[in-house]
């Protein structure tokens, strides 16, 4: 092989409490997608922020194209080619799509920004990216697809010779994703190497070259895509093959409902009926984004007011506010953790015990350890130490912290909103061993994810929603994936 | 799996303990150790800074300041700010005096008085939580209408009862030779402190604070708490101020002008975010302190006002330049 475009050698990054990368290696050729897979925690992240600049490693060494360079900081990284797109893009909303694409680096004459210009320029980057929007849009309104390729066009104004691309796929839904692999592999076809980091395998194996797994902050393998299977790389990402599981059909038909929806409407945002929510079963919603599933779980959970009909334990129910559903012995995991789930800044322990501590109580941090004990342990959470802030521990566990709240609140029902969002494959199987365990105590499940696998693999029931409406109903352990992949597409049933 | 995963866990533990204690005492005891080296250079340069007369007056000095700080601390842990403070102390201030005079009993007239600036307080605090109203621009209404209405009690002049000499003496009085007020200061702070960390209510603020979403969607009354934070910072506030009346036995309408910025300026010292969430009422009660020891140490030296204003507004920008790097080398991670 020639030079390569990239190599990071020996990498090693330690932090208070943590070694994030010792041992990590990464080479990525011209023209090469390159997979970087590995379990959070296994220092994808940081890796990339040493390559970025944005930290600096305590040993090893990069190579840019046969030249050791030495990234300072983020602007001496965009200098030396390298552009890192974030999971959450570091767009400025407010502004248009032409503003941000040449941010830092406009079109000027005399320090006045010359906007017709701009806009051409912009226009020129647009249609490489295959962007159908306007470079006078404004990023906010963009859908997230849109905004992923403007965030990738201004990677391209920067003339990046590597663009490393953090799980673009974890805000996209199934059929936007397309668009964007088109456009790496024509970034790839023109020379630019690319660096993907995915938790979803059938991606890397789709447009991967090459991936290189870590493990623990080390470089465990690095293999040619072609030749290995979604397996294989599971097995290197938590060094053990994965258990398959199997479930027992179970029959909740005989038991009282613990929820029923007779009708939830929120005019020209949902418009849900008939959905049954029974003890120690768990009801998915599929769906494509925007098809309201979130938007119903805030309904039920009293975050969003909607006219309802609802019975909660055969009794009406209509929440005005989280606190009330909480009361009556609802938990919601909302869909942005680090938004809405924690309190990053404190600990473990704090955010475990929030919903939990009685009002008037006094001695709250006693009471929170002596309150959060048995639910962290029976999580399997791992921390330093139980003051350390929530923040700082991998996403798997932060979402198990988030369950914690609710176990130690003690719940009846608990509403998940895509609970394994930026989660790995290890941490993913361990967070559903424990929402089955749950749900075999009594407690009725709610589960809203974008990937059907997961829900055909972990459901009782699943309704499919399109547009706002619970289109169909189907039992997994009887209907195909496929089945319901399409109702889920086309909103439409046919006869079965 | 649980080979790794324990693996990676016994490391996270091993590398614990060296490196970060240092530092983390450090930057929680920072403001402490610059008080103290400040109070030992304020005693080498002047041998009267030690005097007991002179300790007094300094707690007597800070005290009132300080009482307004404690309640600022809480409704900035909210993520709040409260500018209504000065005028709802000089209301607080002018109230009791005309109650008194009306010849209400003076403890009634006190306690009407802090629940008058409690009242304030929730109704300012309560709208901005009602209607998500940024409570900088509620408590910049207040700030000007409160101070309107304080005018208008008595047309803008100072009050003319007289200030029984009980009340008086909580004002200006000692015990022990400790001034009065300094110890409703001390009071006052442990108070919220112990309200702050050992209640369910005071872990809801930081909650609230940290993560008001998060907050909400734990089933938090998240607009109660942040109401509550604006009723204490108000009670607090014409507390101060009726603590002022009872000092100078006369109300005086324009009083506690800039306190604030005052208030503020300690709180943010004391080392609470303006973001919420972190801090205590601690730091806040140590800030008020260095403020005035700094003051009084100018004092003694015999330096203008107008430069006294100058080297406390750089103090304070270096104080929180040291916090933010001590923060910064303490936690870095991803």
């Amino acid at each position: 092989m020639s030079v390569p475009r990239l190599e990071m050698r020996g990498i090693r990054k330690t932090f208070p409490g943590t070694i994030a990368n010792d041992g990590a290696e990464l080479s990525v050729a011209p023209g090469e997608v390159h997979c970087l897979l590995g379990e959070n925690g296994a220092g994808k992240s940081t890796l990339m922020k040493i390559l970025a600049g944005a930290y600096q490693p305590d040993e090893g060494q990069i190579w840019i194209d046969g030249e050791q360079v030495e990234v300072a900081n983020p602007v001496a990284g965009i200098h030396a080619g390298i552009s890192v797109i974030y999971q959450e893009l570091d767009l400025i909303p407010a502004m248009t799509v032409a503003q941000n694409l040449f941010l830092g680096h406009a079109a000027t004459s005399r320090g006045i920004v010359q906007r017709g210009r701009r806009n051409r320029d912009a226009r020129e980057i647009i249609d490489r990216v295959g962007g159908g929007f306007a470079p006078t849009d404004v990023v906010g309104e963009l859908s997230v697809a849109d905004q992923q390729l403007t965030a990738i066009g201004k990677a391209i104004t920067s003339d990046a010779r590597i663009i490393v691309m953090d799980e673009p796929s974890a805000t996209l839904t199934e059929h936007e994703l397309p668009a964007v692999f088109a456009l790496v592999r024509r970034l790839a076809s023109e020379g630019t190497s690319i660096v993907y980091i995915s938790h979803r395998l059938d991606e890397v194996m789709e447009i991967g070259d090459r991936a290189t797994v870590l493990r623990d902050g080390k470089t465990v393998a690095v293999v040619d895509v072609a030749d290995v299977t979604t397996e294989d790389l599971v097995t290197a990402m938590i060094g053990h093959r994965p258990t398959s599981d199997h479930r027992d059909i179970k029959s909740f038909e005989s038991l009282e409902p613990v929820l029923e929806l007779r009708h939830v409407r929120m005019p020209g945002l949902i418009d849900v009926s008939g959905i049954l929510v029974r003890p120690g079963e768990i009801v998915g919603l599929a769906g494509l984004g925007g098809a309201g599933r979130t938007t119903l779980l805030s309904a039920i959970f009293g975050a969003e007011s909607a006219g309802t009909e609802m019975l909660l334990h055969g009794r009406r129910y209509n929440p005005q506010r989280p606190g009330a559903a909480v009361r009556a012995g609802i938990g919601l995991v909302p869909e942005d953790r680090k938004g809405q789930g924690l309190l990053r800044e404190l600990s473990v322990v704090r955010n475990a015990a929030l919903a939990a501590l009685p009002l008037r109580g006094l001695r709250p941090h006693a009471r929170a350890k002596q309150l959060t004990r048995e639910p962290l342990k029976s999580l399997a959470v791992r921390y330093a130490n139980v003051d350390q802030p929530v923040g700082q521990l991998s996403g798997g566990n932060q979402q198990k912290v988030v369950l914690a709240k609710w176990l130690t609140r003690g719940v009846q029902l608990l509403l998940l909103d895509e609970p394994t969002r930026g989660i790995d494959i290890g941490a993913k199987q361990e967070l559903f061993n424990q929402i089955h365990k749950l749900a075999s105590s009594g407690v009725a499940v709610v589960m809203a994810s974008s990937e059907l696998p997961e829900l055909t693999k972990n459901a009782d029931t699943i309704w499919v929603m399109h547009e706002g409406k619970n289109v169909a109903r189907f039992d997994p352990a009887i209907e195909s994936e496929e089945d319901i992949a399409r109702v889920v597409v086309t909103g439409r049933v046919e006869n079965r | 799996m649980t080979n790794e995963k324990t693996s990676l866990s016994d490391r996270v533990e091993a590398v614990k303990p060296s490196g970060m204690n240092g530092q983390q005492m450090l930057v929680k005891f920072n403001l402490f150790i610059v008080f103290i080296v400040v109070c030992v250079a304020a005693s080498l340069l002047t041998p009267e800074f030690l005097s007991a007369q002179n300790l007094s007056n300094l707690l007597q000095q800070s005290s009132l300041v300080g009482i307004v700080a404690i309640g600022m601390t809480v409704v900035i842990l909210v993520a709040g700010i409260d500018l209504s403070v000065g005028s709802v102390a000089a209301f607080g201030g002018m109230l009791v005096a005309i109650l008194i005079g009306a010849g209400i009993s003076w403890p009634l007239a006190l306690l009407l008085s802090v629940l008058a600036g409690a009242f304030l307080g929730g109704l300012m605090g309560g709208l901005s939580a009602l209607l998500a109203l940024p409570s900088f621009m509620v408590t910049l209404a207040g700030l000007t209408s409160v101070r309107g209405l304080t005018y208008l009690t008595t047309d803008g002049t100072p009050t003319t009862s007289t200030i029984p000499d009980a009340l008086n003496y909580l004002g200006a009085g000692k015990l022990l030779g400790i001034p009065v007020v300094g110890l409703i200061f001390i009071a006052v702070t442990l108070v919220v402190g112990l309200l702050l960390r050992q209640t369910t209510v005071g872990e809801y603020v930081y909650a609230v604070g940290s993560n008001i979403e998060a907050a909400r969607l734990s089933g938090l009354p998240v607009r109660a708490i942040q109401t509550t934070a604006f009723v204490v910072s108000g009670a607090l506030a014409a507390l101060s101020g009726a603590l002022l009346t009872a000092r100078l036995t006369i109300g005086q309408p324009t009083a506690s002008q800039g306190l604030e910025l005052d208030a503020i300026a300690a709180v943010v010292l004391g080392g609470t975010s303006l973001f919420g969430g972190k801090g205590g009422v601690v730091g806040t009660f140590i800030a008020v302190l260095l403020l005035s020891v700094l003051r009084n140490l100018f004092n003694l030296m015999g330096l203008s006002s107008f430069f006294q204003m100058l080297v406390t507004g750089l103090i304070l920008i270096a104080a929180l330049i040291l916090n933010h790097l001590l923060e910064q080398r303490g936690s870095a991670r991803a």
